[in-house]
C-alpha cells in the first residue's frame, strides 16, 4: 500500500518547530495534472535513453508501495530535520 | 523420563531384571525413539525482520553544536525495489559512474555488481548487526 500520510519535521532553533503533515493522496490528485506530464516526461526519457518504460514503471511504483514505514531523523546540535512516511 | 524407562527402573528396583538387562532394554528403547535433529529443538519459526536500522549518536564535535544523533529506518522491501530499479540503469551510465567514482578515489566498477547478488545481500541483511563503539560517538546497524 502506498504511503498515506508524510510527516516532515524541522526545527531551525531549539524553541521554533515546524510540522507538516501531508496527505498523499489528495495532494496527488491536486498534482494530478502535473503527475501526468512527470510521467510522460519520464516515458521520454526511458526512451531516449533505451530504458524500458514499463520495468521503470513498476520499479518506481515498487519503490512507493515500499515506502510506507520509512523513518529519517537528523538532529545536528540545535538543529533537527526528519520526515517519515506512514 | 518416559513411561516405559521408569517401568524398566522400576523392574531393576524390584530385582526382576538384572542390571545388564535394565541397559540392554534401555538402549533397545533410545534406538526405537531416535533423538530429534538438532533443528526440531528450535522449530519456532524465526520472524523476518521488517526494517533496516540505522542509528548513529554522536557526542559534541567540539563546535558547540552539540550532540548529534541519525536514526534511519528503511523496509528491506524498499531496499529491494530499489535494487529492482537500480538493475534498470543503462550501462553507459553505469561507466560514466564507474569513471567519477575513480576520479574521487573509489576504483569500484559498478557494472560487475548483478541485481541477483544484490538482492543476495539484502536477503543476508536479516542477519547483520553493526556496534561500533567509539570515544565520541556510536553506530549501530541492524534488522529489527
Amino acid at each position: 500500500m502506498i504511503p498515506q500520510l508524510v510527516t516532515v519535521r524541522y526545527r531551525p532553533e531549539p524553541d521554533l518547530r515546524h510540522t507538516w503533515h501531508v496527505p498523499v493522496l489528495p495532494v496527488a490528485l491536486l498534482l494530478a495534472p502535473i503527475l501526468v506530464l512527470a510521467l510522460l516526461s519520464g516515458l521520454i526519457a526511458c526512451v531516449v535513453f533505451r530504458i524500458n518504460p514499463v520495468a521503470a514503471l513498476y520499479g518506481l511504483a515498487r519503490v512507493v508501495w515500499a515506502l510506507r514505514g520509512t523513518t529519517f531523523d537528523l538532529v545536528d546540535g540545535r538543529t533537527a530535520f526528519g520526515i517519515s512516511f506512514r | 523420563m518416559n513411561e516405559q524407562r521408569r517401568q524398566i527402573l522400576q523392574m531393576l528396583a524390584e530385582g526382576k531384571i538384572t542390571a545388564d538387562e535394565a541397559e540392554r532394554l534401555i538402549d533397545a528403547l533410545e534406538r526405537q525413539q531416535p533423538e530429534p535433529p538438532p533443528e526440531a529443538y528450535d522449530s519456532r519459526p524465526k520472524s523476518r525482520p521488517k526494517y533496516l536500522r540505522v542509528v548513529v549518536h554522536s557526542e559534541d564535535n567540539g563546535a558547540g553544536k552539540g550532540p548529534s544523533r541519525i536514526n534511519i529506518r528503511v523496509p528491506i522491501q524498499l531496499l529491494r525495489a530499489g535494487v529492482k530499479l537500480a538493475s534498470l540503469v543503462p550501462p553507459q551510465a553505469l561507466q560514466k559512474a564507474n569513471a567519477e567514482m575513480a576520479k574521487s578515489g573509489l576504483p569500484i566498477d559498478l557494472t560487475q555488481l548483478k541485481p541477483e547478488q544484490l538482492e543476495e545481500l539484502v536477503d543476508q541483511l536479516n542477519e547483520v548487526t553493526i556496534d561500533v563503539d567509539d570515544p565520541g560517538s556510536k553506530v549501530q546497524i541492524f534488522a529489527e
